[in-house]
């Protein structure tokens, strides 16, 4: 069974450009578009690796990240900040900090290296 | 000196790091490692310079931040910042924080953050300075008055004297004696008119003229043997008062007041004349002065460059300068918080009452709204006016326009906000290009038609958000004129409606337009009013889009008049806003919509609409829809024309 990704991000277009990349590359997704929304993704789909984005409306990702982190189910999840904000003080324990715009393949690997 | 600095962290790592680095600059620093041992520090050393992260267990970096604005207003801080902390970091900066630098902290942008610290002390320094400066002057012209009508008050005295002395030269034949010392020109005559004695200064000024007749010293009609003070005291039998000039020694005249007094011997004929004059020369310059100084005074009062007032225990006008009548309406015994603020209770920290109460000179920075509407900043310098016994009965109050700087500032602050808040902006929109790319590229690869659609559709999407982001910086960058043309009101809302219309009906959302057919026409710069009401429509169409609750959503459009203004209604039901959102919906690059908003549609409808003279209202609750309302009024005021011609 392929590994699943779940995608947050409030824009549809950048939702959708990540979905092809994971999917090219063999990887299932799902995707939430707030933190809210996220973290009820979270708890249904079980997903192997989190790609988060920080600035959203309503709630921002570290909100989102914290939450996570409180759940001892879900605490262990790896997860990966793509986001246009410099530094990465936010989500101390991210498996990596990725830029936007990013290299595709770059993050490919990393998501590689993390769940295989 | 060394320049202190307080730092404070809730990580020992940072505190150590930038310990070392600041003390490097110079700094002598003071570390903390929350809010309440940092106002401990501060209270002891005073640095003037804070350094502070916002999060921190206890009391948190903004508490703090309130804390030393209110202990210090002086107090310059800058607050250390996470990433996801813009909008604490916008909240700081409304809480006077002078600058925010973000982690990891970057040496260039710290030294940035410590310049204009700096900058700011120095400015308001300047300022204290020039206002201390000016406070000196006034107080010099002052004693100088003072001086001035002492002297007067002394002029008065000799002749008080003089008219004295003429009292006791009645009751006391033997008074004689005493007249060598007065400081009067003091003559004794005989019935013949001719002088027999005078006083020293006599001799000295107007030379030794015993034996002369009574009449020699005198110029005009009084040099004659019937008018002379003598001549018609020895006629009447009374003592006389009169004003006269007299010709001194060295050939010039002089003004005096003379006075006479009969002395009689024992049959009750008058058998001397005791004559005294006091020069008034002295009096009428001392006299000139005083007026000269009343009017400088007056001058420096009406023409310093700050608004002067004068104000009693209820805080009520009794004086103010010419420049304050030009700015406010001011009419007699008003008070102070109604012509510069319009309000009917005194101000929470009224600089004024502070002084009455502990006698001392304050100051406070205050915005307030003048005749025409306009909002200054104001910096107070307050100072007591005591009278005689030492009481206070008046404050004066200067208040230098800051407005200037203050724009300057906030436009400073909201440059640094605009670099970060763009940079990200443009970052997504660069994601957003590369996976629509991505997208076509990979869909022709696997010819995918669907993939390839689908990018394209992205792309589009994008390259309208560009282009939406380069209209609104472009037109934040420059300052245009109105264009004001007169414009059919229905025509221009139909068009405005037909351009917004679709994109809401695709959404699945209705659009209902109810327009006043009668509202003619109106002089307005049509381009861009046509944007402002675009910008409000795309946020109520956002508004809808963004509240999940499951009811089906609308949008009316209104167009309404009464006899002064039309009135452009756009209400929604959508998410709504609670306060925070809604009070600053209208600030530069604020944005409540991630990375899809610019933070400039509303900041840049607003302007638009001040620069008609209008407003805009806004009512909104959190899921209950928002209502904005744009008034424009029917004719353009004056002060908007005056406006534009002082740009």
């Amino acid at each position: 069974m392929p590994k699943k990704i779940l995608i947050i991000d409030d824009d549809p277009a950048i939702v959708r450009y990540l979905k092809a990349v994971f999917s090219d590359n063999g990887y299932a997704t799902c995707n939430a578009s707030s933190s809210m929304e996220g973290l009820e993704v979270v708890k249904a789909e079980k997903p192997d690796l989190i790609c988060l984005d920080l600035q959203m409306p309503g709630e921002w990702g570290p909100r989102f990240y914290r939450k996570l982190r409180k759940d001892k189910e879900l605490k262990d999840t790896p997860v990966i900040v793509v986001s246009g904000i410099d530094g990465d003080h936010a989500v101390k324990d991210a498996v990596a900090f990725v830029k936007k715009p990013f290299d595709p393949e770059k993050l490919v690997g990393i998501v590689k290296n993390t769940i295989g | 000196m060394a320049k202190k600095l307080l730092l404070v962290d809730d990580e020992e790592g940072i505190r150590k790091v930038l310990s070392i680095a600041l003390s490097d600059s110079g700094y002598t620093v003071f570390t903390a490692q929350n809010g309440e041992e940092a106002l401990d520090i501060f209270r002891r050393e005073t640095p003037p310079i804070v350094l502070t992260d916002i999060k921190m267990p206890g009391m948190d970096g903004i508490e703090l931040l309130q804390t030393l604005k209110q202990e210090s207003p002086d107090t310059e801080v800058i607050m250390i910042t996470g990433h996801g902390d813009m909008e604490l970091a916008i909240k700081s900066l409304k809480f006077q924080a002078i600058d925010f630098v973000t982690k990891p902290i970057n040496d260039d942008a710290l030294e940035i953050a410590l310049n204009r610290a700096h900058e700011k002390i120095r400015m308001r320094q300047q300022l204290r300075e020039y206002t201390e400066n000016l406070e000196a002057l006034v107080r010099e012209k002052s004693a100088k008055l003072v001086e001035i009508e002492r002297q007067v008050a002394v002029g008065q005295a000799v002749e008080g004297l003089s008219s004295a002395m003429r009292d006791i030269a009645v009751d006391l034949e033997g008074g004689l004696t005493y007249f060598n010392e007065m400081p009067c020109f003091v003559s004794i005559h005989s019935p013949q008119l001719k002088v027999i004695a005078v006083n020293p200064l006599y001799r000295d000024r107007l030379g030794d003229k015993v034996g002369h007749n009574s009449w020699e010293i005198y110029a005009g009609k009084t040099g004659t043997q019937a008018n002379c003070p003598a001549g018609q005291t020895y006629k009447s039998g009374k003592g006389l008062r009169t004003k006269a000039t007299v010709k001194t020694a060295s050939g010039g005249k002089a003004p005096v007041m003379v006075n006479t007094a009969p002395i009689r011997n024992q049959d009750g004929d008058v058998e001397l004349v005791v004559e005294i004059s006091a020069d008034i020369t002295e009096v009428k310059r001392l006299q000139e002065e005083l007026d000269r100084s009343q009017q400088r005074y007056q001058q420096l009062f009406d023409e310093v460059p700050c608004y002067i007032s004068v104000q009693d225990r209820q805080l009520r006008l009794t004086a103010v300068n010419r420049r304050f009548k030009e700015d406010f309406n001011v009419e007699h015994g008003a008070f102070c918080h109604e012509v510069y603020k319009h309000q009917g209770e005194p101000c929470p920290n009224c600089p004024v009452a502070k002084t009455f109460e502990d006698g001392h000179s304050h100051q406070s920075e205050m915005v307030v709204t003048s005749k025409a509407g306009e909002r200054y900043n104001v910096l107070i310098w307050t100072a007591p006016l005591r009278n005689a016994a030492g009481e206070i009965t008046h404050v004066m109050e200067m208040s230098t326009n800051i407005t200037q700087i203050r724009k300057l500032q906030d436009h400073l602050s909201s440059l640094g906000l605009k670099i970060s808040s763009i940079s990200h902006g443009i970052k997504s929109l660069l994601t957003g290009l590369d996976g629509g790319m991505y997208l076509m590229e990979t869909g022709f690869a696997k010819d995918k038609s669907e993939r390839v659609k689908a990018g394209y559709e992205d792309l589009k999407l994008i390259v309208s958000r560009i282009r939406k982001l380069v209209y609104n910086i472009l037109f934040f960058a420059k300052e245009r004129e109105l264009k004001r043309d007169r414009v059919d009101i229905l025509n221009f809302v139909d068009d405005v409606a037909s351009t917004v219309e679709p994109k809401i009906i695709a959404n699945g959302i209705e659009f209902v337009r109810e327009f006043d057919a009668s509202v003619g026409a109106l002089k307005l710069d049509a381009g861009v009013v046509r944007l402002a009401l675009i910008n409000i429509l795309e946020n109520a169409l956002d508004a809808c889009l963004e509240d999940e609750a499951q009811k089906s959503h609308k949008i009316l459009f209104r167009v309404q008049q009464d006899d002064k203004q039309i009135f452009f209604e756009i209400s929604d039901n959508g998410i709504g806003m609670d306060r925070e959102v809604r009070e600053s919906l209208f600030t530069l690059f604020f944005s409540s919509k991630g990375n899809k908003g610019t933070g400039l549609g509303l900041f840049i409808a607003d302007k638009i609409i001040d620069q008609h003279d209008g407003r805009i209202s806004v009512e909104s609750k959190p899921g209950r829809g928002s209502k904005f309302k744009v008034s424009i009024p029917k004719m353009i005021s004056k002060s908007v024309i005056t406006k534009r011609k002082n740009e």
